[in-house]
């Protein structure tokens, strides 16, 4: 069995048939875990330094020479790598007195610290499977974005507690300003909110809690809706981005939210993380610094800060390694400006924007695939990762260790 | 067409995701990203068809797109996927939590400026700008 890193579920269970060393068939992948495996032959990167093509050995060093000339170089991505691979890039931050943050930055991160550091409470999907009767998607949509999440975990599989699964033991809600795939999926359960509509919802709820009036214009629906979530046996919250950007600096109300519910009834959270270790690289950076993300290691000392984080460290950095993460396209324009501005490297099994503006490209092993290691699931299970087939790059793990002894 | 003022929100679609693993410098990837969904009633204020091309502008920036009509009411909000089209619309402005407002996008349509442009030509652009 292979494991597909084309998301945070890390599913397990993937049949493989290989030909002449190629991948042939595959069986249990969704349609972005097949997009992943697919990925092997597709948009593959190349080395490249200064503009010419050079063999993997000369982009390591010209990427050595990059990071080591630098003041304040920022080491960003992390969240597709191993956890091997990312305790070798806090090794070389550290040795090179570099910033370090990943995607978490402007993605879940606020909502995993919570979670990290124990103010959260959690589980994992194997308890949503066996244990988790009453189930709110908030902002996240895992049809789209976690293919198997719902038939895997959340709501179609019969569990231990719930031999029934979701025709009778199961209660879904969706709490959305976007009639999703998964909004139509639990259908009377969906609540259609407006963009940043979060934070009143909450309110409505907490309001039902304390016995009063929500202000909502449908009161008999939410009354029943907070009945539902006070009968439950074991709740389950998965918020995604939409929650976290609603809510932003008011993420405080969430938890207190969380805490109401907890006084009656077990409720429990699992943030909806993208990519498949980005919750190991928050771990990961939290046991050694004390930090989930955002952390400076200048004059020798970890700190912790969000001039650190790649919005802000863009305006202070003067050179950046990117691995396995495509900043140029995700961050708005105005940021991807300013990573333009100064010499880039980049660490990739593909081809992508950052790569294509960057002075150094180092390609490297598709991990899951062409490179083991382990990674964390997003609620924490850690997941050995095997290689499947054999690849013609080094894995991130051992060009980070390369670098490392060069600088 | 008349000009239309909505509230653009970002979001993930598993068919974009797909896109995007199989060649971020498709065709594929560029149709499903490329993209903003309108509330029918909207759409019909401001005569624009499914399929055609608008220029979607915000203070931070504008990028041409094809429009598509939703079959779900939700006049006044337009959905478009996350890519680095949308995010030619993301302000560089950004609060005390440092999170740009990906989600939250006043914007403006009007009639399209130009093509669609190639995910290459978008880069040239970051690359000058
Ligand atoms: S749900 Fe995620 S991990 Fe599972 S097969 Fe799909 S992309 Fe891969």
């Amino acid at each position: 069995m292979a494991v597909c890193t084309g998301c945070s579920l890390l599913c397990d269970d993937i049949e493989v048939t290989l030909e002449s060393g190629r991948i042939a068939r595959t069986k249990n992948l969704c349609r972005k875990g097949l997009g992943r495996f697919r990925s092997l032959y597709s948009e593959r990167a190349s080395p490249r330094a200064d503009g010419s093509e050079v063999d993997v050995g000369d982009a390591i060093s010209r990427a050595a020479e990059i990071l080591s000339g630098a003041k304040r170089p920022l080491l960003f991505g992390w969240s597709n790598s191993t956890l091997e691979a990312q305790q070798a890039g806090i090794a070389l931050a550290r040795k090179l007195g570099g910033v370090i943050d990943d995607t978490s930055s402007f993605c879940q991160g606020p909502l995993m610290e919570l979670v990290i550091r124990g103010q959260m409470p959690t589980g994992t999907l194997d308890d949503v499977r066996n244990f988790g009767d009453t189930l709110i998607y908030w902002g996240s949509d895992p049809t789209s974005s976690h293919p198997r999440h719902m038939s895997r975990f959340s709501y179609f599989p019969r569990g231990e507690k719930l031999q029934k699964g979701f025709e009778e033991d199961r209660t879904a809600f969706a709490v959305d300003v976007r009639e999703s795939p998964t909004a139509k999926i639990v259908a009377d359960g969906y609540f259609q909110i407006p963009p940043g509509g979060d934070a009143e919802f909450i309110e409505a709820i907490l309001s039902v809690l304390d016995g009063k009036m929500p202000k909502v214009q449908d009161k008999k629906r939410m009354i029943s809706f907070v009945t539902t979530l006070k009968k439950a046996k074991m709740g389950f919250i998965f918020p995604g981005l939409g929650l976290v950007y609603s809510l932003k600096d008011r993420l405080d109300l969430f938890s207190q939210l969380v805490a109401r519910l907890n006084e009656g009834v077990p409720f429990r959270v699992i943030p909806m993380v993208g990519h498949y270790n980005m919750r190991g690289f928050n771990q990961t950076l939290f046991e050694q610094t004390g930090g989930i993300n955002q952390v400076s290691f200048a004059d020798g000392e970890a700190r912790r800060g969000q001039e650190n984080g790649i919005i802000s460290a863009l305006d202070s950095c003067d050179a950046a390694l990117v691995v396995g993460s495509d900043p140029v396209s995700s961050l708005p324009a105005a940021f991807a400006r300013k990573l333009a501005k100064i010499p880039v490297v980049v660490m990739d099994p593909h081809r992508n924007l950052t790569a294509d503006l960057a002075r150094v490209v180092i390609p490297t092993a598709l991990s899951g695939l062409e490179a083991g290691g382990a990674a964390l699931r997003m609620d924490g299970v850690r997941v050995e990762l095997a290689p499947v087939v054999e690849g013609a790059s080094p894995s991130d793990a051992e060009v980070l260790a390369r670098i490392r002894e060069v600088v | 067409m008349a000009e239309l003022s909505v509230l653009v929100v970002t979001f993930r679609d598993i068919f974009q995701s797909e896109a995007q693993e199989a060649g971020r410098y498709g065709e594929e990837y560029r149709k499903a990203s490329a993209l903003i969904l309108l509330d029918r009633g909207d759409a019909d204020r401001a005569g624009i068809k499914d399929g055609s091309a608008v220029t979607v502008a915000s203070d931070a920036g504008s990028v041409v797109v094809n429009a598509g009509v939703d079959q779900e009411s939700h006049p006044g909000v337009a959905f478009m996927p996350n890519s680095p089209w949308s995010n030619q619309l993301v302000s560089g402005q950004v609060g005390p939590s440092k999170i740009p407002e990906f989600k939250r996008i006043e914007a403006r349509l009007s009639s399209a400026s130009g093509p669609v442009l190639k995910i290459e030509e978008l880069l040239l652009g970051i690359v000058q700008g």
